[in-house]
């Protein structure tokens, strides 16, 4: 469609706009976008220099971390469409489901690139404790049908936090694991988004709930906060740098209301 | 029929700047929804009067005329509802409206 003949996004009533952005179609429309031509996450022309022994270690043990986070949102997201509250939000969590599965699948594809020959026993070996940790207490959640608290846990704590961290892990990484972590990132967008404006909307209509979601924060965030900053420094973010991981995700609790 | 928008109101304000758009490249939306949106460059990146950082997810917001308090416009990349607001510096910046 020629520019300036296609329709005024902003003046689209607002319940046409959610009812736009939370579908299969936009969801199809927007991965052509980025995905389209690439294969397992970057395209196909983009090889990686071979890198030095420690820098492979570092890689590796990050990717492994990632793949733990995406399984967790993976799992998490597909036990949600059971107990989202409408069609919208159902349809938006299996385009997150697949997302996750994508991502998941891009990341082991890159250790095995990197040599990994038994990418679940590497996962098991090296994954920080805090990941695995957090991953479990969000199934749990996921499990005991509290819409709130796992949106919370997966959307806001979770998702937001590897928006930062891939985003600084993509400025100096290799050409394939920038690609894969680029794709990735556009990806999380929608579901930071999804998250943020979900529990906003519940939050502004029952303030209470945002009580029993401080307590949810206050038991989680560090997990993940812990896993991440970690991982920055493995991958030598200047500590001036690394600030920043903490501060994205305090704009995005404080947004909703908590200090 | 005039738009109220651009009316001036008692000579006090003037008519809004009208942009085209052009794709600039942003590819993480819809084709016909791309040239809405582009990427903020960082922190030598000077945002246009038709133009907004959205808080959640840092993508520049374009629109089809300048941008005023009060305007609605929309994040598409991370599906949020963003009002445009005077800010303590005395510019304009957009906020969550949920």
């Amino acid at each position: 469609m020629a520019a300036g003949t296609s329709p005024d996004v902003h003046s689209l009533d607002p319940e046409a706009f959610l009812e736009e952005v939370h579908s299969f179609e936009f969801w199809f429309q927007s991965v052509q976008g980025y995905l389209a031509g690439t294969q397992f996450g970057h395209r196909p022309d983009v090889h990686g220099a071979p890198l030095a022994p420690a820098e492979r270690e570092r890689l590796v043990s990050t990717l492994c971390n990632y793949c733990v986070g995406e399984t967790a949102a993976l799992e998490g997201a597909s036990g949600l469409i059971a107990i989202a509250p409408n069609r919208l939000t159902k349809v938006f969590l299996a385009t997150q489901v697949v997302d996750e599965g994508r991502h998941l699948e891009v990341l082991l594809r890159r250790l095995a690139e990197l040599g990994v020959t038994d990418p679940e026993a590497e996962i098991e070996r090296r994954a920080s404790r805090s990941i695995v940790h957090f991953k479990r207490r969000l199934l749990e959640l996921v499990a005991s049908r509290d819409w709130e608290a796992a949106i919370f846990a997966q959307n806001v704590i979770l998702e937001a936090m590897e928006f930062t961290v891939f985003q600084s892990h993509a400025r100096d990484a290799d050409m394939v694991t920038r690609e894969v972590l680029q794709g990735i990132i556009k990806d999380e967008r929608r579901h930071i988004g999804f998250g943020e404006n979900e529990l906003g909307r519940r939050i502004q209509a029952s303030p209470h709930i945002r009580a029993r979601l401080g307590e949810v924060k206050k038991e989680l965030d560090h997990l993940v906060l812990e896993t991440f900053e970690e991982t920055l420094r493995e991958l030598g973010v200047p500590a001036s740098d690394r600030p920043e991981l903490g501060r994205h995700y305090l704009e995005t609790v404080a947004r909703l209301g908590f200090a | 029929m005039v738009d109220p928008l651009e009316k001036a109101v008692d000579g006090e304000e003037a008519p809004r700047q009208r942009f085209l758009l052009d794709d600039t490249g942003f590819d993480e939306v819809p084709p016909k929804y791309r040239r809405f949106y582009r990427k903020w460059k960082g922190p030598g990146d000077v945002l246009a009067p038709n133009e907004a950082i959205c808080p959640v997810c840092k993508v520049v917001i374009r629109s089809t005329r300048e941008l005023r308090e009060g305007d609605r416009v929309y994040c598409m990349p991370c599906m949020s509802r963003l009002v445009i607001v005077r800010a303590e510096d005395g510019g304009l910046e957009a906020r969550v409206a949920y």
